[in-house]
C-alpha cells in the first residue's frame, strides 16, 4: 500500500505531465531504449546536484539580488556540465564518445531548469537541504516514469496505422495529454 | 523526391518553431490558457531570444562547443534581467501569472541549440530575416493558442465575456493544453502537406503546358 501511496505522489509531482516541463527532450529520449536510460540517468544527476547548488544559492543570496538567481544557477549548471563531460573524458575515451550527446541534451533544458526553479519556488514552505534533494530526485525519476510511459507506446504513435499528420509528435502530445489528465484526477 | 527549398519565411509557415520542432512547448501549453499571458509571453520570448541569439552571433565560433553552449545560456540569462524590469513597468501582473515560465524562456532550445546549429552559420542580414520569422511563428501559435483555449476554456476574450455556449474546462489545465498543442500540430501538418501538394501539382502542370 505504501508502494502505491509513493507511486501516486511520484505521478502527481511528475513535472512533465502536470508542468510540461522537458517535453522536448522527453520525446528524444523515448525513441529509444538506449537513449531513454542514458538521458534519464544524466537527467537525474543534474536535477540532484543542481537542486543541491539551488539550496546553497538560496541561503546564500540576498533577496534583493534575487534577479540574478537564474544567472547563479546557469553558472552551477554550466560547472556541472563541463565537469560531467570532462570526468567521462579522463574515465574513458569511447564512453565519453557514446554517452557524451546525452551530457549535451540533458544540461540546459526545460526539465533540468524548471526543476532548480520550481524547486527554489516551493523554498517558502519547507527550505531544507533534504526537500530540495528529494524535489531534485522527484524530478529525475518522474523523467524516467513519464519516458517509460511513453516509450510503451511509442511505436504504435508512430505506426502507418496513424493518419500521416498525426503520426509522430502530434499523436504523442495527445498522447501524453490524456495521461496527464488520468494523473490530475488523482490530485 | 519532393524537395523544397528554404527560406526565411519558414518560420511562421514550414519550419514553425512549436509546431514543427516542438521547441518552446511547455509555456504554451502551461500558460498559454489566456490572451493576456500569451502576450506577456510573446513579449518576454520575442525580446528575450532577439537580443539572446543577436548578441550570442558575435561569440567566436572557434570556441569549444560545450563552452559557447554556457556563453549562450549566460548572455540570455543577463539579458533576461532588464527584461523582468520592464515587463514589471509594462506587464505589473504578469510576471506572477506567468510564474516559473517566464525565467525558462531565457534558456529555450531555440538560443541554447538552433542557433548553434543553424542560425550562426548564416550571414548575419539572413540571420537576423530568419530569427525574426522564428519568433513570429512561435508568437502567432501563442496567440492563436491563448485566444481559442480562452474562448472555450473560460467564454472570454481577453478578460471579456463572449456570447459562447460549448464552454470545455479541461481546455485551461496542463491536459488540456497537450491535447490542444497535438490536434493544431496535426492540423498545421495537414495544411503544410496539402499546401505543398497543390504547389507541386500546380508545378507539374505547368512543366506540361511549358513541354
Amino acid at each position: 500500500m505504501f508502494l502505491v501511496n509513493d507511486f501516486i505522489a511520484l505521478l502527481a509531482a511528475n513535472l512533465i505531465l502536470t508542468q510540461a516541463l522537458g517535453t522536448s527532450t522527453l520525446f528524444i529520449a523515448a525513441g529509444s531504449r538506449k537513449n531513454l536510460i542514458g538521458t534519464a540517468f544524466v537527467i537525474t544527476v543534474f536535477t540532484f546536484f543542481g537542486s543541491v547548488s539551488a539550496y546553497f544559492t538560496d541561503r546564500l543570496l540576498p533577496e534583493k539580488y534575487s534577479d540574478i538567481k537564474l544567472l547563479i544557477y546557469i553558472i552551477s549548471i554550466g560547472i556541472l556540465y563541463v565537469i560531467l563531460l570532462s570526468a567521462l573524458y579522463f574515465i574513458s575515451r569511447s564512453k565519453f564518445e557514446n554517452s557524451r550527446k546525452y551530457i549535451h541534451l540533458s544540461a540546459f533544458n526545460c526539465a533540468v531548469m524548471g526543476t532548480l526553479l520550481t524547486v527554489s519556488g516551493r523554498a517558502a514552505g519547507d527550505s531544507s537541504l533534504k526537500s530540495y534533494i528529494t524535489v531534485g530526485l522527484e524530478a529525475g525519476i518522474g523523467f524516467i516514469i513519464a519516458a517509460l510511459i511513453l516509450t510503451a507506446a511509442y511505436r504504435m504513435l508512430n505506426s502507418s496505422k496513424v493518419p500521416a499528420s498525426f503520426r509522430g509528435f502530434p499523436a504523442m502530445l495527445i498522447y501524453l495529454g490524456i495521461i496527464s489528465m488520468a494523473v490530475y484526477s488523482l490530485i | 523526391m519532393n524537395k523544397r527549398k528554404s527560406s526565411v519565411f519558414d518560420g511562421i509557415f514550414g519550419d514553425n518553431i512549436v509546431l514543427s520542432s516542438l521547441m518552446v512547448i511547455s509555456p504554451v501549453i502551461i500558460c498559454g490558457d489566456t490572451l493576456k499571458n500569451a502576450v506577456a509571453l510573446i513579449y518576454a520570448f520575442s525580446t528575450i531570444t532577439f537580443l539572446a541569439v543577436t548578441v550570442s552571433s558575435f561569440v567566436p565560433s572557434k570556441i569549444p562547443y560545450t563552452i559557447k553552449v554556457i556563453i549562450y545560456a549566460l548572455i540570455s540569462s543577463l539579458i533576461y534581467v532588464p527584461v523582468k524590469w520592464a515587463t514589471q513597468e509594462f506587464f505589473p501582473n504578469a510576471i506572477e501569472r506567468i510564474g516559473i515560465y517566464f525565467p525558462l524562456l531565457a534558456v529555450n532550445s531555440l538560443i541554447i541549440f538552433r542557433s548553434e546549429a543553424e542560425l550562426y552559420k548564416l550571414p548575419k542580414g539572413t540571420m537576423i530575416m530568419k530569427l525574426v520569422f522564428y519568433i513570429l511563428g512561435f508568437d502567432s501559435v501563442m496567440l492563436a493558442t491563448g485566444f481559442i483555449r480562452e474562448l472555450f476554456a473560460y467564454g472570454t476574450i481577453n478578460g471579456k465575456i463572449a456570447d459562447i455556449n460549448t464552454l470545455i474546462s479541461g481546455l485551461s489545465q496542463p491536459f488540456g493544453g497537450f491535447i490542444f498543442l497535438g490536434l493544431f500540430c496535426g492540423l498545421y501538418r495537414w495544411i503544410c502537406s496539402a499546401a505543398m501538394s497543390r504547389k507541386d501539382e500546380i508545378r507539374s502542370d505547368a512543366d506540361v503546358s511549358g513541354k
